[in-house]
């Protein structure tokens, strides 16, 4: 089946199962350089400004936010719909490529779905602080309380989104740990180190790599990429529903669930191309990323930009063909012109119009290409959340409710705290944890090399 | 309780996979074979199966059942409020909370099952054989007890001739797979 020269090899420079090894675990085995130390001291005072803002936030309350009675939903909604989006690049990345058994997917899986894990709790933090108070959170677990017992409201999006993001989170970081099972072990058996002896064993639960381990865990792996694709579909579907089932001109839109899926596949392709050309950079990995595996995702990202674009017009055809003066007043004269111009502008450059540059082999193959076109998708992607969130709530159906929005000091700094967490968590997992699915590698690594053997 | 065992050690798959065909025709009992990536020929010479499948398959229809069941007995039973002039028993809008705690237990459920048969989880030890075989070598493991000797001589040759780079004989304290 993989005999023919599809996509040329999947691990370059005829690696034996052993230099894998090395290769792979190095990186866990060496002192991290000065930039790892540098990025780390940033990461953390990002995370600690962030831990200020949130101190504040929930010390004198989220009148510290820009929000007001309009714009009742504010950069906390816009980050918090952001980073659930890039969210959704390890499960899409891992189970959908899983489940389509495209084994290129082997040596980017792995931090495709560390990001998830650290996108969703980022993304986690805003609605929890957004209930104002937060000591009060537990109310939303529908258990036997002394209030009635009165249930939470099952009809509404917003329990559906806790319910989601919730499972979404565990799930995918089982799915991940799981994954990490026989690597922990391969650390555990090759390291010289005794601390690092004990805990990569304790950790990997005892993994010895024999048939009736392998036979579990593979069909394992399938039964959760089979059950949990379903995740990557629903979860953002249901945080659309949010919107959707609004009135606000601009969100009550059948369109919504599609345009938000597709919307979070995008940006979260974009931030694993964005680190995974990091990754090629300082690890130097790129026989195991090899050039190939970044065309491939380029090219996704055009196709996806492709129905970006398509969504963004259709927003708009509807909302002149329905004739609502409300709609086309939203679309036509507070998006397309009007106060929120930069924007819409910026959303429909970045996410529909830079990508197809991807159309050129030339910037697929140059890394500055990749990563600036990657990184624009992100700001695109969420200047598409501001525009969804801001200008459907600044200036709705009565002029005299019209507000205007902007953040304070006290919404950034959640924002950049999120930033921070993320970053830690991504350097952390660079540091301690193989970065490559070191056993999945090495089931693939004769695959479109022509071995003598 | 010691177990005598003869561990073979290859470093190459198919030598490694024609060593296991041969020592299962001649009927001998392999305690299990060790690589560091799923070998599928290896599953289908030693008659492995899951079921894991088949669990899972029935965590989610529990899962189903329990989920609409609290979800009516909320809603409906003991403490109805009326939404938007919605039924008490809005079933369409239970569907999605249905379907997320399905693949939360499934997700959950599996997971357990799979530490319980496998026998994984904290602070476990299995035995390691060889500790390459997490690395690049494939091993096999013989029970040399239920061996007379020439039916040992026989099972190692079988390996040498297949290939096995490397033949130990050891005796092991509280063998736990």
């Amino acid at each position: 089946m993989y005999n023919k020269e599809v996509r040329g090899p999947l691990v370059e420079g005829n690696k034996s199962l052993g230099q894998i090894t090395r290769e792979v675990v190095a990186p866990v085995e060496a002192t991290p350089g000065l930039w790892w130390s540098i990025a780390f001291v940033l990461a953390s005072a990002a995370t600690i400004y962030g831990v200020y803002a949130i101190y504040i936030t929930v010390y004198k309350g989220i009148g510290t936010w820009g929000v007001n009675n309009t714009v009742g939903w504010g950069w906390e909604i816009v980050n918090f719909v952001w980073w659930i989006g890039i969210g959704h690049a390890g499960t899409a990345f891992s189970i959908f490529l899983l489940i389509l058994r495209q084994k290129w997917r082997t040596s980017i899986n792995r931090s495709a779905e560390a990001m998830t894990v650290f996108a969703v709790m980022s993304a986690a933090l805003f609605p929890a602080l957004h209930m104002g108070r937060i000591w009060l959170a537990f109310y939303i677990f529908p258990y036997p309380n002394t209030r009635g017992p009165l249930w939470v409201n099952f009809n509404s999006p917003l329990f559906w989104d806790f319910t989601a993001i919730t499972a979404y989170l565990l799930i995918s970081a089982s799915f991940w740990y799981l994954g990490m099972l026989p690597d922990l072990a391969t650390i555990r058996d090759k390291t010289t180190s005794k601390i690092r002896k004990a805990l990569y064993g304790f950790f990997s639960l005892g993994w010895t790599g024999s048939s009736r381990q392998w036979i579990r865990f593979e069909s394992l792996s399938f039964v959760l990429g089979g059950i949990a694709a379903v995740l990557v579909v629903s979860v953002h579907s249901i945080v659309s529903t949010d919107f959707a089932v609004g009135i606000e001109s601009g969100w009550h839109s059948t369109i919504f669930p599609p345009f938000f899926v597709v919307g979070a596949i995008f940006s979260g392709f974009a931030m694993v191309m964005t680190l995974m050309v990091l990754i090629r950079k300082i690890y130097k990995l790129n026989d195991y990323i090899t050039d190939n595996h970044m065309d491939a995702i380029a090219r996704i990202l055009i196709f996806i930009s492709l129905i970006m674009g398509t969504a963004y017009l259709t927003e708009i055809f509807v909302a002149w063909y329905s004739g609502n003066m409300y709609e086309i007043f939203a679309f036509f004269h507070n998006r397309i012109t009007g106060d929120y111009t930069i924007q819409f502008w910026g959303m429909i450059v970045c996410n529909a119009l830079i990508p197809q540059l991807f159309w050129f082999k030339k910037v697929r193959r140059n890394w500055l290409g990749l990563l600036s076109v990657s990184l624009l998708i992100n700001i695109g992607m969420w200047w598409e959340r501001y525009n969804i969130v801001i200008t459907s709530l600044s200036k709705d159906f009565l002029p005299s409710n019209w507000a205007s929005y902007s953040p304070t000091p006290i919404d950034i700094g959640v924002y950049v705290g999120t930033i921070g967490l993320f970053a830690t968590g991504v350097l952390l997992f660079m540091r301690y944890i193989p970065m490559m699915a070191i056993s999945e590698l090495k089931g693939v690594a004769d695959i479109g090399t022509k071995k003598e053997d | 309780m010691a177990k005598a065992l003869k561990i073979g050690i290859f470093d190459n798959e198919e030598k490694f996979i024609s060593s296991i065909k041969s020592l299962s025709e001649e009927k001998y009992e392999i305690v299990d074979v060790f690589t560091p990536y799923p070998v599928h020929e290896v599953f289908e010479v030693l008659k492995r199966k899951s079921r894991l499948p088949t669990a899972a398959y029935f965590i989610g229809l529990f899962a189903i059942l329990s989920t609409l069941g609290f979800l009516y007995y909320a809603a409906v039973i003991d403490w109805p409020v009326v939404y938007g002039g919605k039924p008490f028993n809005s079933f369409p809008s239970f569907i999605v909370i249905t379907l997320v705690l399905t693949i939360l237990c499934v997700t959950i459920g599996s997971l357990a099952v799979f530490s319980a048969r496998s026998k994984l989880f904290p602070g476990r030890d299995n035995t390691i054989f060889d500790n390459r075989a997490t690395d690049d070598k494939f091993v096999i493991v013989l029970d040399a007890d239920s061996l007379d000797e020439t039916g040992a001589d026989k099972a190692l040759n079988i390996m040498k001739v297949t290939g096995a780079i490397e033949i130990i004989s050891k005796e092991f304290e509280n063998v736990k797979t």
